[in-house]
């Protein structure tokens, strides 16, 4: 095996690896507030999850396409530095993840890979390789306007929901937006499906066009690559991730049925719009806006301010955090030479050293699908732990 | 403070997303409350057994246009994902990562 074709190797695991973590890391986006209503049982809620993630990834290749074409200009990347910069990225975005998961913290994993990509070209290249303005429009500002668009939207659907109930009663209303929510949040699990998995797949073909195995001017994405990628994608969503599912469907706010329909509804709406209009805003950003805004859109809701206060901080940190992995596995590659294949394969069984030692430290306090699971609580107890819960975390 | 962001916030796309949110977030959340209304307004009269064939028709008709709406904006938004538009190719001047030196050429953007 030749030297790039070993990189190449190495860069399509790590990708696919990214693609796991990203699974897992972002089920609780779709499917959170379903689990916390008890709409679904967990293990169903993310085998749906998955299922509709897998056959998101195959609808359409546009986001793929950006990637590989829009993003990185087809001659960018004909070099093996090139492979090297984006090995240390996806290895700088897959430990942020796994990092913010092991804290319980949704964050975005697009952040974390563009943090990633900025870290290691600063790296590679230096400062002159990096935009400010342009982080500014493609991350920050979407960041922000994410919470704040999505979080109104639900807020205002939420009271629309709670004065519809007034008239409809609240077992029927309870029950009834449960159904809902199966619906809505498989919309959103097929919007992630579309959108994420195929940011792997961009990748993926990316290397393969830079190592001449893949046609930039007659572009497609191979069927192995989508295979790979999808496959990766919907392996991730049904291990779960209930960590950030516990964090995303409980902790933020206590979610009753409507509240959790309108939230996903407001961010399925917000997902497709804003990709639709070629403003893409982060998936986790716009799913925990919309659970705060249906929090507060009850009257007497309660949206637990510390929680948000770290997932805020969090996000902030993620592009300069994944910057700073992603610069740091760059470096240490570089320690063996340029270019070298050692570098990669060492940086490479670094980051799963690193992937192991946190998901042994998360045994300590694990969270399950048993300990998430609401399907069987009633109103009553449901009444009495949103009681028990807000005097201590509002 | 909206012309100090006009460089930064594509404004054009922000608005357009805001209204179609905002339609289409409370809209199905909406129409979904009228579907159950509608069914509880028909099982109602079904179960009084008096017969009120009108209050029956009408909480089915009501649940099934708001249903036919919640079901159209489900196709909209799968429509929208399969015909995402593709985007344009990366400028330098809104890279993330912008090109530099001959050792590295790699670049990144969004949209």
């Amino acid at each position: 095996m030749g030297s790039t074709t070993l990189v190449l190797v190495i860069v399509i695991i790590a990708a696919v690896s990214f693609d796991f973590t990203n699974g897992f890391h972002d089920t609780a986006n779709a499917m959170a507030t379903s689990i916390a209503t008890g709409a679904l049982k967990p293990m169903v809620a993310v085998l749906i999850s998955a299922a509709l993630n897998f056959l998101g990834a195959f609808i359409s290749i546009s986001v793929a396409t950006t990637i590989a074409k829009g993003i990185v200009p087809s001659s960018a990347t004909a070099h093996l530095d090139g492979l090297f910069v984006v090995e240390a990225a996806l290895i700088g975005a897959m430990i942020w993840n796994l990092i913010t998961w092991y804290f319980t913290i949704p964050s975005s994993s697009s952040h974390a890979l563009i943090g990633g990509l900025i870290g290691a070209a600063f790296a590679s290249v230096g400062s002159s390789a990096v935009s400010v303005h342009g982080i500014v429009q493609k991350v920050v500002a979407p960041g922000i306007l994410a919470i704040f668009v999505c979080g109104i939207v639900a807020f205002l659907a939420t009271t629309a929901a709670y004065m519809l109930i007034r008239t409809l009663g609240q077992e029927e209303a309870r029950r009834g937006y449960r159904y809902g929510q199966i619906g809505s949040a498989s919309l959103v699990s097929l919007a992630h499906g579309t959108n994420d998995a195929q940011k792997t797949m961009g990748v993926v073909a990316l290397a393969l066009i830079s190592t001449g195995h893949l046609s930039a001017v007659h572009f497609t994405v191979p069927i192995w690559v989508k295979l790979i990628c999808a496959t990766a994608m919907a392996l991730g969503t049904a291990t779960g991730g209930w960590r950030i599912i516990n964090t995303m469907g409980n902790r933020i706010t206590t979610v009753e049925s409507p509240q959790g329909f309108s939230a996903e509804s407001s961010s399925a709406a917000t997902i497709l719009a804003s990709s639709y209009y070629g403003y893409p805003l982060s998936t986790t950003q716009v799913v925990s806006g919309g659970v705060m805004g249906a929090g507060l859109g009850k009257r007497g809701g309660v949206v637990h301010w510390p929680v948000v206060g770290q997932m805020v901080v969090a996000w902030v940190i993620t592009l300069p955090s994944a910057a700073l992995v992603g610069a740091a596995a760059w470096n240490i590659s570089d320690l063996f030479g340029t270019n070298s294949d050692v570098g990669a394969i060492v940086i490479a069984v670094l980051a799963g050293v690193v992937a192991f030692g946190l998901y042994t430290l998360s045994k300590r306090n694990r969270v399950t699908a048993q300990d998430l699971d609401r399907t069987n609580v009633t109103p009553e107890i449901e009444a009495e732990r949103a009681q028990a819960a807000s005097p201590a975390l509002a | 403070m909206f012309v100090l962001a006009s460089p930064i916030v594509d404004w054009n796309a922000m608005w357009k997303i805001c209204v179609v949110t905002l339609a289409a977030g409370i809209g199905v959340v909406v129409a979904f409350g009228f579907v159950l209304l509608g069914l509880k307004i028909a099982d109602r009269a079904r179960a009084d057994g008096t017969h009120n064939a009108g209050s029956r028709l009408g909480g089915l008709t009501l649940s099934i246009v708001c249903g036919v709406i919640c079901v159209a904006v489900v196709v909209i938004g799968v429509y929208a994902m399969a015909k995402k538009p593709s985007s344009k190719p990366a400028k330098a001047k809104s890279a993330l990562v912008i090109p530099a030196g001959p050792r590295m050429k790699l670049v990144a953007s969004s949209r």
